[in-house]
């Protein structure tokens, strides 16, 4: 009944689903294709964190972190990802292999108010937390965002309308 | 003792039989599921070897009546014991669905209330991890009165000491009640399931097709009914994250909440924090960024953070010290304070000041949100609650305007006459009844009326209000706030605030309790 948690691995899932992993405690030696490289992360005063390759300094922030979900903003490119233990990893397949079809996620105005922009075309891919559009409520802007990963499949919001509670604002198809 | 006795062999024996009753195969239909099995998450919870399990070994209760079968297993189907989470002392309970479906017969609800009794005497926090197919039928109503034990212990020990309930399984009828009443509900997606009546009554009686997911699964709980507090992806993750949310509570009301050292790099004085109020009032921000900035690195943990997400509540350090976080959420909603958000913080304040942690209030709140869907579901009685838990709070309350405090919402959210300790306001804070454009509307509406320009009179007079009122230095030298502050020093000036309130004590009325709205 003792099972002692030794884990020297672990994993990153990205937000599109691919998979890279590493060894814990962490190695300055990283594996690219088949060749290793040496890469070191460092923190300063001056600088913030960083990562140091071939003597060039890469910028690396933290925009975000919940549990095992991170968000990271390197090369002011900004990567989702979540980091997984090799049961959470099998976990993850056994509820995968349960999941039903694709939905259709329809994306609703949280409150009455007139759409000012929008930010996305249909057939357009999206990620989770990603703006749709801007809609201006109690006198202040909101970016509604997308509540899933997946496709645009319509967008019935127009720029410059009036939407009610409720109104469907964009379709779409969930991965 | 004789090694070789009678006695020394039937307890190894004993011992034995305890190992053969877990079998790997029923281990393995648990993670088949996508889940751990009651001994794998009591380990991941506790310190390595300091969980002791109490009650062992006793068995199920006889039947009144012989219907259906009782298996005769040791433990009734649940642990219980204490231990140590980052060296502190901690109660638990572990529903085993692996026995009988972790279904709670009469012995079953006894050793939960015995660990729950020994917990509130002890004073520390308790864990309750469910899995459970609910009542066991064959116990009958014997089974019922033990759910209503537990209920009974939980109302007993609120307040007093941390309760938290891990939903990983299923939760349903009158179980439910129990983690509803806890401080605090994880759950974990796609594995919990929580209602009070399942799919299958539900088709019986309303003719209504909804899966176990769309009726009561994590996510559904965390955004839209607000009985869950926190969910995950998995179960260990679940368990690292209530492990993380332990180190902020004290053990008991009586004790402080455990300080733990902060690594020194946040700077008292953040020039950063001037950059993130934007001066157009109607461009959004995110109110986590300034959260972030003031407390201590990494240390904020927001609670229900996908209900009501225009209110942000959590717990975070300042300088080590636990605090609570109230803060409008200008991104969501424009952080207006609804009937959800109003309940949430009200709730989340009552915890705070049961456990003696300060209430730190970022104010950015265009008012309440009109409108008839919100009158008729009673806006007035849950913004009430917002109201009452606030003034009656009496652990240290500091606020901190960042730039909208209109009306009503202005007065709930912590104001100075409600009884809050310190109200600080940044320059870019518009104080007033309510904002230009509706106080505008009212006090020129002849003017405008008549007027061959309307739409240049109104900008005209909007901005002049803007000027002249809504702004925060009115009130400062009126006395309703304390001072305006540069939002570069706004740790600071919360830092020497709570030193100032460190010895804080208010007289409580001497009565039975309060009549909150509820």
């Amino acid at each position: 009944m003792n099972d002692k948690l030794h884990i020297s691995r672990l994993f990153a899932l990205s937000s599109d689903n691919r998979k890279y992993s590493f060894s814990v405690p962490l190695k300055n030696k990283i594996r690219i294709g088949k060749r290793d490289y040496t890469v070191q992360l460092k923190s300063d005063d001056k600088y913030g964190t960083y990562i140091l390759w071939k003597n060039r300094r890469y910028p690396l922030e933290v925009v975000r972190s919940r549990q095992n979900k991170y968000e990271i903003l390197f090369n002011d490119i900004s990567y989702i990802f979540t980091v997984e233990t090799p049961f959470s990893l099998q976990r993850m397949k056994v509820i995968n292999t349960r999941k039903g079809k694709p939905g259709l996620a329809s994306v609703k105005a949280p409150m009455p108010g007139k759409l000012l922009d929008v930010l996305v075309r249909e057939g357009a891919p999206i990620l989770r937390g990603e703006p749709l559009v801007i809609l201006e409520a109690m006198k202040m802007q909101n970016e509604i965002q997308s509540p899933v990963n997946g496709t645009i499949l319509k967008i019935h919001a127009r720029p410059n309308t009036n939407v009610m509670k409720d109104d469907v604002l964009v379709e779409i198809k969930a991965d | 003792m004789d090694l070789s006795g009678k006695s020394y062999k039937a307890y190894l024996e004993r011992r034995e039989a305890l190992k053969k009753q877990y079998s790997p195969k029923q281990a393995e239909k648990q993670h088949k599921k996508g889940k751990l099995t009651a001994h794998e998450r009591i380990n991941r919870l506790f310190d390595p070897g300091t969980f002791e399990e109490i009650d062992t070994f006793v068995t199920p209760a006889d039947q009144p009546v012989e219907f259906g079968k009782v298996e005769r297993t040791f433990g009734d189907g649940v642990i219980v014991g204490h231990g140590k989470v980052n060296g502190r002392l901690v109660f638990a309970y572990a529903q085993d669905f692996t026995i009988m479906g972790g279904s709670l017969g009469v012995v079953h609800s006894r050793k939960i209330a015995k660990i729950q009794e020994m917990a509130l005497k002890m004073g520390s926090p308790i864990i309750g991890i469910m899995d459970s197919g609910g009542a066991r039928i064959q116990d009958g109503v014997a089974s019922l009165s033990g759910y209503a034990s537990i209920f009974h212990n939980i109302i007993q020990s609120s307040g007093i000491i941390p309760q938290i309930s891990v939903i990983m399984g299923p939760a349903a009828g009158g179980a439910v009640y129990s983690p509803a009443l806890t401080d605090f509900v994880f759950m974990v997606n796609h594995t919990s399931y929580m209602f009070v009546t399942g799919p299958n009554v539900v088709r019986e009686v309303l003719n209504e097709d909804v899966t176990f997911e769309d009726l009561g699964g994590a996510e559904i709980h965390a955004i839209k009914s607000g009985v869950a507090h926190m969910i995950y992806d998995d179960e260990e993750n679940t368990i690292l994250a209530l492990k993380k949310f332990l180190s902020y509570l004290p053990s008991n009301n009586v004790e402080n909440p455990p300080f733990v050292p902060e690594d020194g790099t946040v700077q008292d004085v953040c020039e950063k924090l001037r950059d993130i109020v934007p001066d157009d009032p109607n461009k959004a921000y995110d109110v986590k960024d300034v959260i972030q900035l003031v407390v201590d690195r990494n240390s904020f943990f927001e609670t229900a953070e996908l209900f009501a997400p225009n209110l942000v509540t959590g717990l975070a350090r300042l300088k080590g010290r636990t605090i609570g976080i109230v803060a409008n959420q200008p991104k969501v909603l424009a952080g207006v304070l609804d009937i959800d958000s109003s309940t949430k913080g009200a709730r989340f304040i009552r915890f705070c000041d049961a456990f003696n942690i300060p209430i730190l209030t970022f104010e950015d709140v265009p008012g309440f949100l009109p409108g008839a869907e919100q009158e008729h579901r009673g806006i007035i009685r849950h913004g009430a609650k917002l109201l009452f838990a606030y003034s009656e709070a009496t652990v240290p309350k500091i606020t901190i305007i960042l730039r909208k405090a209109y009306g009503g919402a202005f007065i709930v959210m912590n104001s100075k006459n409600l009884g809050g300790d310190f109200s600080f306001a940044w320059p870019t804070a518009e104080i007033a009844v309510m904002g230009p454009e509706g106080a505008v509307a009212i006090l020129y509406r002849k003017e405008l009326a008549e007027s061959k320009n309307p739409a240049e009179l109104k900008k005209e007079l909007v901005k002049k209000y803007r000027d002249k009122i809504a702004n925060p230095f009115i009130a400062d030298e009126l006395g309703y706030i304390d001072e305006v502050i540069d939002p570069a020093v706004t740790r600071k000036k919360i830092l020497s605030a709570l030193n100032a309130l460190s010895n804080k004590w208010v007289k409580v009325p001497n009565r039975k309790h309060g009549n909150m709205p509820l």
